[in-house]
């Protein structure tokens, strides 16, 4: 197999929450672990979906990715070059390739430029264009996202959710990037225009040939447009998959729970029995205080096992417990 | 059980909305936000009202409560009919439908419930807005009860927190258990769900439909999820641009759509993997309610537009089966 386009090892992100102690007057800080040694890659021309609930940390890998969060001690390699967040050409190069759209199209455009500036800033900066070849440019990735060239010259605010979604999507393949974060480009609009971005975004891709991470909490949609899926669960990869292989079988207690839950049109399973689901849990594995298949082995971290094309972080996998997960050895 | 033959002596249909039209009226312009709009809901049953945003779907369920914002909202014509007694335009001013009679869950718990209320205080209003004469020994032992029925666990802990520390399920479970002190024979849910994870929209789901059948009543649901309605509702209204333009039970609506609006609606949501092909959609947006198209409203998205489709406004009319379809294809 070819080189893997982009390689994430061993992510770990936290946040420093400040904390005032109100008797003391002290103030102590707290660190929050958002994400928890992640490892991800991406080969050429895929769709890579990470899915997850809210708090999972979806949009905060996203975030890492592009370089607005720094993380020490990870090796992300883009094409087999190591990156490193501190040198200013690393972090260029890495934006140079690494393009993202955001969730909120309303949050990311600024209200005071035109459409057409808002896509010129995807431009290259270290190449001077003159002004003929710039708006031809912009013409070419309007056409691409389908924006008609009579909305060039309006505003943010006159545009309708789609075209938002439409213009940012326009502003992150104009620079020629090689990979497009998508984090929940479709949430915040209406099913029939949802369903007219993932056409166009499959259309893209093969066009354009660029790979896609694809972030959502629509199963539906990951289902629809995912080669391979990661299942994020408070800053845990709990399984990595295949998008078939994820949906038909899942591996992991909380896929299965995930997969389970999801509504579909021909008709999703009510009446099973409902399991009572706790806050993750801070020792052992995440997942422990909502498992249904909780057993002994769980207080510890589980490993990271590797099963077919995919992998699963749970204990019931591991050699030493198949036999005795078989038994259902519950608490 | 002793209950049904007192049922069976009222009429069978609970709420009975009649060509029902809603402007929304500011000093230089009128817009007609809800049009022709007539529904039924029978006694125990599901209905759904499925529609995007601008659909007027929310509009009608503050209509029939009676919470419009007067002005600028104005129902100019048409009657609701609530257990055969008209609650608009009101015939009785001594009758308190709410409560008791018609209640409703929102989409936003943290609005809709008092942020300095805390749980324990905001289920004492409900419980002194329906019988104020009871004992507090009683109230108290009414809170705790009607709380573990919304599956809460902790009930004591909660009592005495605020809707701000709870998190989004908590929140929706705490407000369909003050709906649920009422008992109201007919329940309407503003996109209950929306904003809620997987796993928890599944588990409120499945405990509304189970209170359903404890307390009886009927529910009207009112949601843009096609699939959340699949798995909820006997029948279902389709509504496009203010008014219903199909009608009928929920299988045959999904099995057999007539009008091409709900047949787009359908195919927006993607169902397999992408090896499928392209979501079958149709360009276009849902129409500005201020600058509606001439005709029927879809027909600027419509596959099968006729030259009749924009000149004239199709009507709702009876098809086989007890469906009804506003569409010229079908005259």
């Amino acid at each position: 197999m070819n080189e893997p386009l982009l390689e994430v090892e061993n992510l770990t992100i936290q946040f420093r929450v400040k904390m005032k102690l109100l008797q003391s007057g002290q103030s102590t800080d707290k660190w929050k672990r958002v994400l928890n040694s992640i490892s991800i890659s991406i080969n050429e021309g895929e769709t890579f979906g990470i899915v997850g609930e809210t708090g999972s940390g979806k949009t905060t890998l996203a975030r890492a990715l592009v370089g607005i969060y720094k993380p020490k001690n990870c090796t992300i390699k883009i094409y087999g070059k190591k990156i490193d967040f501190r040198k200013r050409d690393d972090l260029l190069l890495l934006r140079k390739k690494i393009g993202i759209v955001f969730q909120d199209p309303v949050g990311s455009l600024n209200p005071r430029l035109t459409v057409s500036d808002i896509i010129s800033e995807g431009l290259p900066t270290d190449k001077k264009l003159s002004n003929e070849e710039r708006e031809c440019k912009i013409k070419e990735a309007a056409k691409y996202v389908e924006l008609p060239e009579s909305k060039l010259e309006s505003y943010p605010p006159e545009l309708s959710g789609g075209e938002k979604q439409r213009v940012s999507l326009a502003r992150t393949i104009i620079g020629g990037k090689k990979i497009l974060i998508l984090d929940e480009p479709t949430s915040s609009l209406d099913v029939s225009i949802q369903a007219q971005i993932l056409n166009l975004l499959i259309r893209l891709k093969k066009e354009l040939s660029v790979s896609y991470i694809f972030i959502t909490h629509d199963l539906n949609v990951i289902k629809y447009m995912c080669d391979r899926v990661a299942v994020l669960y408070y800053g845990e990869i709990l399984e990595q998959n295949t998008a078939f292989e994820l949906f038909e079988h899942p591996k992991h207690p909380y896929s299965e729970d995930l997969i389970g839950a999801n509504f579909s049109l021909s008709g999703t399973n009510l009446s099973t029995t409902e399991h009572e689901s706790g806050e993750p849990s801070k020792e052992g594995c995440v997942y422990k205080n909502s498992c249904p298949k909780r057993f002994v082995a769980c207080d510890e971290d589980p490993p990271i096992l590797n099963l077919g094309k995919g992998q699963v972080k749970c204990w019931l996998y591991d050699e030493k417990y198949k036999s005795a997960s078989t038994k259902k050895n519950t608490i | 059980m002793i209950s049904i033959p007192l049922r069976d002596k009222l009429s069978a249909t609970l709420l009975e909305v009649k060509k029902l039209q809603v402007n929304f009226e500011t000093v230089d312009r009128k817009i007609e936000v809800l049009k022709d709009i007539s529904i039924r809901i029978e006694r125990g049953e599901v209905v759904g009202v499925v529609g995007e945003s601008g659909s007027g779907k929310s509009t009608l369920a503050q209509a029939i409560i009676g919470v419009l914002d007067v002005p600028p909202a104005k129902i100019s014509e048409g009657t609701i009919k609530f257990e055969g007694k008209d609650i608009f335009p009101k015939s009785d001013k001594n009758n308190n439908f709410r409560g008791k009679g018609i209640n409703m869950i929102f989409q936003e718990p943290l609005t809709s419930l008092n942020p300095v209320y805390s749980v324990h205080d905001q289920m004492e209003e409900a419980i002194n807005i329906g019988d104020p004469a009871l004992k507090k020994k009683d109230k108290e032992e009414i809170i705790r009860k009607t709380l573990s029925e919304v599956m809460i666990r902790d009930v004591e802990g909660i009592l005495n927190v605020y809707p701000h520390q709870l998190s989004g399920g908590m929140r929706q479970r705490v407000s369909i258990a003050m709906v649920l002190i009422q008992k109201p024979n007919l329940l309407i849910l503003d996109e209950p769900t929306t904003g809620l994870d997987l796993i928890v929209q599944r588990k409120i789901i499945g405990l509304v439909l189970s209170l359903k059948q404890a307390i009886s009543s009927s529910i009207l649901l009112i949601t843009h999820d096609l699939a959340v309605a699949a798995n909820m509702c006997n029948r279902i209204y389709v509504m496009y641009a203010g008014r219903v333009v199909e009608s009928g039970s929920m299988s045959d609506i999904l099995n057999n759509p007539q009008h091409p609006y709900t047949t787009m609606l359908k195919n927006s949501v993607p169902e397999g993997y992408m090896d499928e092909g392209p979501l079958k959609v149709s360009a276009g947006a849902p129409p500005d309610l201020r600058d509606l198209p001439t005709g029927c409203a879809f027909h600027t998205r419509c596959p099968f537009v006729m030259d009749r489709c924009k000149k004239d406004i199709p009507i709702l009319k009876q098809v086989k089966g007890g469906r009804e379809v506003a569409c010229w294809l079908y005259e």
